[in-house]
């Protein structure tokens, strides 16, 4: 009994001690991410990314004379998921603002929450083009990924320097697939009149047999081949597409979209990547050209996760982090109205350069490294070489 | 006119899948056919194989023939596995409603692949195509992997073995007549527990084969367990729940209509398969080969 009301006491002087001031108190930023299931691969590093941002800008004492404090859920890569997470952290936890999901399905629905709440909400990684369609934008949603669009066209741009006429691709059917297809197909006819799309295969989302569709696209003879069968969907298209001799049919003219030369996939298939084709990243630790800030990133980031070959997919959401609290600065203020205002046309000097987010569509004229796979004796696995930044801003309209 | 070389391409690419199909599809049947329980967990033990392969070829580095190790490693581990779980999980479920049974077997599907996730994390793994197995040979204008011709090989080979193994031997007549009338069986004096235990093992034993053998042309990760238990029950729905050649005749069937259905339906691959089951379902609801049931 007596044990009870010490307990009590102890609990009402704990209530009793009088809130911090506002100001020490950290700025709160929600971050949905999926940490679990296949996904969390990405999110993982995802996260990772943005806690390195938050350790150094804390260790700087923090913006505005305030910490931030980040608080990341589990998405589960689910929109209903990323939905009631993203809900709890602006009702129950009273987050600021909202850094965070992965996929196309998430991105949309968390902005949902963004614009009911009217809470500025900062996409690092989903690429749909919807997420800042017209109809879609409101005055709360950012992002700092390229889009399909933006992804589609790049590629295209480097596919039309190639001695290539007949052009097949492959993509799993579904948004991300077809969206960012179509933006290749469009812009590589306008580009390069000549070319023709001799073959289009559409697999479902994580098909088991690629065969019969490698077999029916050899048998048009194209001579090179767009793809966006992403991350480990990758494995399993190359290890049945090899033996079929279909990458040598295309001279190892393939290029993918979604991050299948970033140092995650190459590293995970090892001896089996198609080695010869080309590919995307968000980042590489081995960018030998890179801007000096780069190299600095790279080497904190090393240290952070204690990881000689760092993640690809930190530095997206650590340029969301930088774009939020550089609005935050230019803003004076953490009200997300304010905010909101100061992240249109905002430049922020990332470690990847200068990136700027449109006034008119809250878009980042963010774009990626490109390069064609090789074989380096200091890695034991495959890296672009020579891999270049595509800058977009050129083809975003 | 497609060239006939693409065809024949085309055609042995669906036989393959068919191969791979058929090593799950049976073991999924045998135990449907005897044990009257559907087993959602055999896709479990499928993943299991590939990840316990992959696990044994780690172990073994770089051995010549680490890969035909943790083949039949993995085969038997999870045929012990599925051993264990029949002996002291599945027997107190015989006899007890549909609904119980598929919400245990359900239960274990979703333990096991935690379970994995725990065990090999979520990223994907890969096995190597084994050495002198890497590359292919031209047939008629087509490149066939060494690897499909061994997988379109053995296929047939562990079809002809059970064939001969239910229709000629002793236990083979027990276990056909244990799917008949168990408790007649049990009657005239034959131990029907181990009888069932030892079909549960060679019915896991053939998921863990698939698995394993399926995993140099597959990534391994979390979700195949779910995606081929789909597919496996297609096989069998249309080939007849508990027919030994309709499972096989299920497999062949739907690996063509896969490899020949996206050339007509470029969009729809899967649709096609599900709507000859659909039609299989309409005309003869027991399958191609299966034995109506008696109301």
């Amino acid at each position: 009994m007596q044990r009870r009301t010490v307990l009590i006491a102890l609990l009402a002087l704990l209530l009793l001690v009088p809130p911090a001031a506002d100001a020490q108190k950290p700025i709160k930023v929600g971050f949905p991410m999926p940490l679990s299931g296949p996904a969390a691969l990405y999110g993982d590093p995802a996260l990772k990314g943005a806690q390195l941002f938050v350790e150094e800008i804390n260790a700087k004492g923090g913006v505005l004379g305030r910490k931030i404090e980040l608080l990341a859920r589990d998405s589960k890569a689910n929109a209903d998921e990323a939905v009631r997470v993203s809900r709890e952290l602006v009702l129950k936890e009273n987050v600021d603002f909202l850094v965070g999901t992965l996929t196309s399905a998430e991105g949309p629905a968390v902005s949902v929450v963004a614009k009911e709440n009217k809470i500025v909400f900062i996409a690092p990684i989903p690429k749909t083009d919807q997420l800042t369609a017209p109809d879609k934008l409101h005055p709360y949603i950012f992002r700092v990924a390229a889009t399909t669009t933006m992804e589609g066209r790049s590629i295209a741009e480097i596919v039309a320097k190639w001695n290539v006429k007949r052009i097949a691709t492959i993509s799993f059917d579904y948004a991300y697939g077809q969206d960012v297809t179509r933006a290749f197909v469009e812009h590589i006819k306008r580009i390069k009149p000549g070319v023709e799309i001799v073959d289009q295969q559409w697999p479902k989302l994580g098909e088991a047999d690629y065969t019969p569709f490698i077999n029916a696209q050899m048998a048009k003879k194209p001579d090179a081949v767009f793809s966006s069968i992403w991350g480990g969907h990758f494995v399993t298209f190359s290890k049945q597409a090899k033996p079929l001799g279909y990458f040598d049919a295309i001279k190892y003219n393939l290029i993918g979209a979604g991050e299948i030369a970033s140092p995650e996939a190459t590293k995970a298939m090892g001896a089996e990547y198609p080695v010869g084709v080309w590919g995307n990243s968000y980042d590489a630790f081995y960018w030998q050209d890179a801007p000096p800030a780069h190299r600095d990133y790279t080497a904190r980031l090393s240290k952070f996760l204690k990881d000689d070959a760092p993640s690809s997919w930190s530095i997206q959401t650590y340029m969301a982090m930088q774009f939020l609290v550089e609005a935050i600065k230019k803003a004076g203020s953490t009200d997300s109205d304010k905010v909101a205002k100061a992240l249109l046309g905002l430049t922020v000097d990332t470690p990847h350069g200068k990136l700027t987010i449109r006034a008119k569509d809250h878009q980042a004229n963010r774009g990626q490294l490109y390069g064609q796979t090789v074989r380096d004796p200091k890695y034991p696995f495959a890296i672009m070489k020579p891999m270049t930044y595509v800058d977009p801003t050129r083809f975003m309209d | 006119m497609p060239d006939l070389a693409f065809l024949f391409g085309q055609s042995l690419s669906g036989l393959t899948a068919a191969m791979f199909l058929f090593l799950v599809a049976s073991g999924l049947s045998l135990i449907f056919g005897v044990l009257g329980v559907l087993n959602f967990a055999h896709g479990s033990f499928y993943m299991l194989g590939a990840y316990t392969a992959y696990q044994i070829v780690q172990w073994l580095g770089r051995d010549p023939a680490s890969f035909w190790w943790a083949a039949l490693g993995a085969a038997v581990s999870i045929a012990i596995l599925g051993g264990l779980i029949e002996r002291f999980l599945f027997r107190h479920l015989y006899g007890a409603d549909v609904l119980y049974q598929l919400l245990f077997t359900y239960a274990l599907v979703l333990i096991l692949s935690d379970a994995a996730k725990v065990l090999w994390g979520t990223g994907q793994l890969s096995v190597s195509r084994p050495p002198g197995l890497t590359g292919a040979f031209k047939l008629w204008g087509t490149f066939v992997p060494y690897y499909n011709l061994f997988v379109l090989l053995l296929g047939p080979a562990i079809a002809l073995l059970f064939w001969l193994l239910l229709t000629r031997t002793r236990s083979g007549r027990l276990i056909r007549a244990a799917a008949l009338d168990r408790e007649m069986l049990g009657a005239l004096g034959v131990n029907v527990d181990r009888l069932y235990t030892g079909v549960f093992v060679v019915g896991s034993f053939l998921a863990g084969l698939g698995g394993a053998l399926i995993a140099p042309v597959k990534a391994i990760v979390p979700g195949m367990d779910v995606e081929i238990i789909v597919e496996a029950f297609i096989v069998v729905v249309i080939g007849g729940l508990g027919s030994f050649w309709g499972t096989m005749l299920g497999a062949l069937v739907y690996g063509q209509v896969l490899a020949f259905g996206i050339l007509i339906f470029p969009r729809f691959s899967i649709f096609s398969v599900f709507a000859l089951m659909a039609v299989v379902l309409i005309l003869r609801p027991w399958g191609l080969l299966g034995r109506p049931l008696k109301s």
